[in-house]
């Protein structure tokens, strides 16, 4: 009755960067049992081998040098190993390797050195994976609530610490609400087409398009409902309440990872559910996608309403859960220019080059906020980088690039990620909203500017802890942003053969 | 239309799920909702086992009624200064309305024209004995079956696993009471469970 399923044909091998992680994180988990207490760095070392290991085996991949399985799709088709999903395993990997990099003695410093911090790190960086490569809803969820079970926990990881159970219960409930809207739309988006396959929804989408089908209004319900769980996740206005309060709550090291890798999950799965299983969902004549619309005031919203919000912040991490706020609006603006057919793969692209250039500076940004912060997580506030580039002239350089960048000034990675979205949005024709993104990253000039003002013209004597660890990072940060800022066709070669509309 | 067993009792589980589904939001006692909710969702298992899908029907008694269900009365029981509502709290009513009557219609434009391909006369003829073909052998089996089959849901069934251990890892490690005192004082490696 029940053949034994061949593994053969599932083409794991394609799926190696995802599952060899995945694998070595079940296996760091008993390793680090007979890891005692005073020498957690073994783990600390491990996962960052087993970080480093797949990144170089998705970069093999992104570079075109080894093909691992054959063809593009394992699992049946639930997994797609495109070059998309190289470029989001290649970033979320990175953010990984930089996440343990910081956390290391900043988890020292507060006197939760365990081993448990970094394979539940390894855990969402596999969620992250599975969840750009997802090629059926089914695994978008699941791989959800892999990227965000454990982000859960890390964000608690200072308890009994007040702030940090604020943050983590927050978090929690706030996201099991919005994993709530995602599987409701999961289900009205089945009710309509009868799979949960992307290349069964487009072609599902085809059908309903062209005989005027009632169960369209079912999809458009569904459509909302996903935004909306998808929404949360990346901070899109107006689901963005929680980010400012987590942020701040949550242990740095943790913010400057979850900062990157949630987006990058979050993004990934829109750009897979809404470009490429949704974007012929063209209604009565309009040349463009029916959601389109939605997701381009909502990137517009997200936009104005960060970077205002960001001005009047005095708390550096409040600060820069606002900015996370406002590029998540500026990658949106991509997301909704997908909505235009002819523009659908170049968009998808924009948003990889977004991404891949974020990780870099932002997570920069933490590593430098880290450095300032005490071992109570007190003076996070703005006057602890006053006056920083008397004491510490290299950091404050490195913060001055960070914010260059993310203000997006010419030859830095900020800058090419934002060429590459407005473009986007222009071919798309949402002119307004790419004004929009000009006027609102002016606006951000503001406040981004005042931090550079403060280390270099203002008086202070602030107090730094930078071990070896934490200044790799900032390093690794400051080549990153550099390196692309200076060669973007770098960002663009690895983004170019992004293909995620599906051919009729 | 004719009145069979299978349309009587299908209007009794109706009238249970919906007669419950009203009380539910407008019992004053939250104590009470949460014992219409158990009643609606007991109507709703009883509306699957009619439509011949008695893995749903499981389902809807063993998840919601049995883990849900009790999940939102015990955490009503301890807030118990909620139980008795004497004030409107969500002014907003009306939103909720017009999206209750928003879904409503969407719900509507599909059903109807299923309801026009079936015939309104017609509407259980699919659900009698005299047409068992339209409903799955076995949907347990199958279900099982197509976890673990390489062209079906393998993929989500494994990653479902690792997130399932990194959800217990967490529990552990957020109610494990020696983490909660001072780490500087750190016991022996053999005393810790």
């Amino acid at each position: 009755m029940f053949e034994a399923p061949s593994i053969g044909d599932l083409n794991i091998a394609a799926t190696l960067p995802a599952t060899l992680l995945a694998l070595g994180a079940c296996i760091f988990l008993l390793v680090d049992l007979f890891v005692p207490k005073d020498r957690k760095y073994i783990t600390a070392l491990l996962a960052a081998a087993g970080l480093l290991t797949s990144l170089v085996l998705a970069l093999l991949s992104l570079m075109n040098i080894i093909e691992f399985g054959s063809g593009e799709t394992a699992f049946a088709g639930l997994y797609i190993a495109d070059q998309f999903t190289d470029v989001v395993n290649v970033v979320v990997l990175f953010t990984g390797l930089m996440g343990v990099l910081v956390a290391y003695n900043y988890l020292d410093r507060i006197g939760k050195q365990r081993g448990e911090y970094y394979y539940l790190l390894l855990f969402t960086t596999v969620g992250v994976m599975f969840m750009g490569s997802a090629g059926d809803l089914v695994t978008v969820f699941v791989a959800l609530e892999l990227l965000s079970i454990p982000l859960y926990i890390l964000s608690g990881f200072r308890w009994p610490q007040e702030q940090s159970e604020e943050s983590a219960l927050k978090y929690f409930i706030l996201g099991a609400f919005s994993s709530g809207f995602l599987v409701y739309g999961i289900a009205m988006i089945y009710g309509a087409t009868g799979t949960t396959e992307f290349r069964g929804i487009w072609l599902a989408v085809d059908e309903i398009i062209a005989q005027d089908l009632s169960s369209k209004y079912l999809l458009l319900l569904g459509a909302g409902l996903t935004l909306v769980g998808l929404g949360f996740k990346v901070a899109a206005v107006p689901f963005h309440m929680w980010t400012p309060d987590v942020y701040q709550g949550a242990p740095t090291s943790v913010v400057a990872y979850m900062s990157v890798a949630a987006k990058v999950g979050g993004f990934a799965a829109l750009v897979r559910v809404f470009a490429s299983g949704m974007s012929n969902f063209v209604l009565d004549g309009a040349t463009a996608a029916a959601w389109q619309d939605t997701m381009w005031l909502i990137a517009a919203l997200t936009m104005i309403l960060g970077n205002l919000v960001a001005i009047v912040q005095t708390d550096l991490k409040r600060l820069f859960a606002y900015s996370s706020i406002a590029h998540a609006g500026y990658i949106l603006t991509a997301v909704a220019a997908a909505g235009s057919a002819a523009v659908t793969n170049e968009a998808a692209q924009a948003v990889a080059i977004y991404l891949a250039a974020y990780a870099f500076t932002n997570i920069g940004v933490f590593a430098v906020i880290i450095s300032v912060e005490k071992d109570d997580s007190s003076n996070t506030g703005l006057d602890s980088l006053r006056g920083m580039s008397r004491t510490q002239p290299l950091l404050a350089a490195s913060m001055t690039l960070f914010m260059f960048s993310l203000t997006g000034i010419p030859l830095t990675a900020g800058f090419v990620g934002k060429w590459f979205v407005f473009k986007s949005a222009i071919a798309a024709d949402l002119f307004p909203v790419a004004v929009i993104g000009v006027l609102t990253s002016l606006v951000s000039a503001y406040y981004y500017l005042r931090i550079v003002w403060l280390m270099y013209f203002e008086e202070g004597e602030p107090q730094v802890y930078i071990p070896w660890p934490l200044a790799s990072a900032i390093s690794l940060a400051v080549v990153g942003t550099l390196l692309l800022g200076i060669f973007p066709y770098l960002l663009q070669e690895m983004a170019q053969d992004i293909v995620l509309a599906f051919g009729r | 239309m004719d009145i069979t067993i299978e349309s009587l009792v299908f209007l009794i589980f109706g009238a249970l799920t919906l007669g419950a589904g009203v009380l539910v939001v407008t019992s004053r006692n939250l104590f009470h909702s949460g014992l219409y909710l158990m009643m609606s969702l007991f109507g709703v298992a009883g509306l699957f086992v009619l439509l011949a899908a008695p893995l749903l029907a499981g389902f809807q008694v063993v998840v919601y009624i049995g883990a849900i269900a009790i999940l939102i009365i015990v955490a009503i029981m301890l807030t118990p200064g909620l139980t008795q509502i004497k004030t409107l709290f969500n002014e907003q009513w009306m939103v909720n309305l017009a999206a209750a009557v928003i879904v409503f219609l969407v719900l509507v434009s599909v059903i109807t024209p299923l309801m026009d391909d079936v015939g309104v006369d017609n509407w259980n003829a699919d659900f009698t004995e005299d047409h068992p073909k339209a409903v799955a052998a076995d949907s347990m089996t199958t279900l099982g079956e197509q976890l673990v089959d390489p062209d079906y849901f393998m993929l989500p069934f494994e990653v479902a696993s690792v997130l399932l251990m990194a959800a217990m890892i967490g529990a552990v490690l957020l109610v494990n009471p020696g983490q909660a005192e001072d780490e500087s004082v750190v016991p022996p490696e053999g005393e810790e469970v």
